[in-house]
């Protein structure tokens, strides 16, 4: 059996010993590693493990051997843990939802009233901090289909993480389902719990 | 007669900090010091001091001192005196004075040597446009050289560790693997190329990193050294209450610090370090086992990290790369507090 002996050598060598004896050694081949410094030990322990090697310890006196046995390097178990989460929200959000109950801002023209509406969703993403939720009811609804100047928009607030509810009534009642390709279809009493219970409401 | 610095030391640099692990157990049972001017503490592990004078001035004041890290003696005064410094310019302050801290082997170096030492510190120190006004020598084996800096920083303008938010974008002015490419050196796995790269990168002042951050009002900062990178993203994390995701493949490494580090040469610290940090770091499940231990590689005058509003990153990275400091790369991102504070992935 092949034997690296890195009594005398301090850290990192008996790891790079060992590293190069691994590389060199036939699957399922053995062989020990020798060393007489608790920190190498300690060291060369966590290496190995981390790199789900099977090795085993033994002391003697004053030195450890270290038995080491090589395995296919494809039958290494990749451990999927569980993410905190997939999606990282990445931008913070307030304590606040935006309520969309048409597709103008104000009262007044039209035309000014649709331009102000743009300008405001334009300015979502740059205030300090993002809504929880965007629901649009009514006319609001409108806004998310995908030749609404602002689809782009509320797509990428989407993907910064807003929620963006839409009214399945409304949406049905204006023949949308096929044009709003955005956010979740939501019900009444979504809608009203989710008003209900945040803490501050905007309205455009 | 030429002096060989490195023959008398096993390991250098801020590789030589006592495990962070074993300090915080330490510091946990010394009474916090009270007093509303201390704008930072030791309760948040940031890089240096903060105490207020009056409502327009505060006192930032550090110190770092270690073991050479290199062979040269003015070289390594040069590092010592630049790796000092760095925490005044990762809070925001301007450093100003100085004191010397050497301990010196005289009877087994000549007198040049620590001549030459001294004469590095104070060049780097001018450099920074700091006076040393004194010091303090100590008879001991092997040297070591660093110094106690005193800032100025208006108490508004405090970049701390504890003002990363969500959102934000993590930026790092140097690349990493100075505590891998010196012990390889030391072991004749490094090329005389990356000790070379390696000697420069520690000789850049975070001056220009700083000066940065103030125009574009960074709040949270800290600057990389013994505790490796992962070790101060945590401490941020920790510090900022947020969680911090490092994307190790956009690491910018010092010449073959990834070869070195395949070939076995992990420095001790890194482990210690990896004690320290891996109850509160996420490994992804793919994560590279090299990278993951160059996440935890002491550095010895490391770079800055700073978190960056969306929005500036762009501008951020442009202003660092047009003053010089062409290394500077996004390397991460902070979210809000998820499980763990740290998050390290390929």
């Amino acid at each position: 059996m092949r034997i690296v002996d890195t009594k005398g050598q301090e850290c990192p060598a008996p790891i790079i010993a060992t590293k190069k004896a691994l590389r060199d050694a036939k699957t399922g081949e053995t062989f020990k590693v020798l060393t007489d410094n608790q920190t190498s030990l300690d060291n060369l322990s966590r290496f190995l493990y981390d790199n789900k090697t099977e090795f085993s310890v033994e002391q003697s006196d004053n030195s450890w051997t270290i038995t080491i046995t090589k395995k296919d390097s494809d039958k290494q178990l990749k451990i999927a843990e569980e993410y905190c989460k997939t999606e990282i929200p990445h931008f913070t959000k307030g304590d606040f939802i935006i309520v969309f109950s048409t597709d103008k801002m104000g009262e007044g023209e039209e035309e000014l009233g649709r331009l102000l509406m743009v300008n405001f969703i334009k300015a979502i993403k740059d205030i300090e901090h993002l809504p929880l939720k965007m629901v649009f009811y009514n006319n609001g609804v409108k806004l998310g289909s995908f030749d609404s100047p602002v689809a782009e928009q509320l797509r990428e607030l989407e993907k910064m993480g807003v929620g963006l509810l839409f009214c399945a009534t409304c949406v049905k009642f204006y023949h949308l389902e096929e044009m709003i390709k955005i956010g979740d279809l939501s019900n009444m009493f979504e809608i009203a719990q989710m008003m209900a219970s945040s803490n501050n409401i905007v309205k455009p | 007669m030429k002096v060989d610095l490195l023959q008398m030391v096993e390991s250098g640099g801020c590789s030589a900090k006592i495990s962070p692990g074993q300090l915080e157990e330490i510091l946990k049972n010394l009474p916090l010091p009270e007093d509303p001017n201390i704008l930072v503490g030791i309760d948040t592990h940031d890089d240096a001091g903060v105490y207020k004078v009056n409502d327009d001035l505060a006192l930032v004041l550090t110190t770092d001192f270690f073991p050479p890290v290199c062979s040269d003696p003015y070289e390594f005064g040069q590092i010592a005196a630049a790796n000092s410094i760095s925490d005044i310019y990762a809070m925001g302050g301007t450093p100003v004075i100085a004191l010397n801290i050497m301990m010196f082997p005289a009877s087994k170096l000549p007198m040049e040597a620590y001549a030459a030492i001294l004469k590095g510190g104070y060049e780097m120190a001018s450099e920074a446009g700091v006076r040393i006004i004194g010091g303090h020598t100590i008879d001991d084996t092997p040297p070591k050289y660093g110094l106690a800096v005193v800032g100025y920083i208006h108490p508004d303008k405090i970049i701390t560790n504890a003002g990363a938010r969500p959102g934000e974008t993590l930026i790092l002015t140097k690349p990493v693997g100075t505590g891998i490419i010196l012990a390889g050196q030391r072991l004749k796995m490094a090329d005389e190329k990356d000790v070379k790269e390696a000697l420069k990168l520690m000789k850049i002042l975070n001056k220009t990193g700083a000066d940065v951050m103030k125009e574009f009002n960074i709040k949270g900062a800290t600057d990389i050294t013994g505790f490796g990178l992962a070790g101060h993203a945590l401490k941020m994390a920790r510090a900022s209450n947020v969680s911090i995701t490092l994307k190790m493949r956009q690491i910018p490494l010092i010449g073959n610090a990834y070869r070195i580090i395949d070939e076995g040469c992990i420095p001790g610290a890194a482990f210690r370090n990896l004690d320290f940090a891996g109850q509160e770091t996420y490994f992804s499940g793919d994560l590279d086992y090299n990278l993951k231990m160059i996440a935890f590689d002491a550095q010895t005058s490391g770079g800055l990290l700073m978190s960056v509003p969306q929005g500036k990153v762009d501008a951020v990275l442009n202003e660092l790369h047009q003053r010089g400091l062409s290394d500077s790369t996004v390397i991460g991102s902070v979210t809000a507090k998820c499980d763990k504070f740290l998050y390290i992935e390929n």
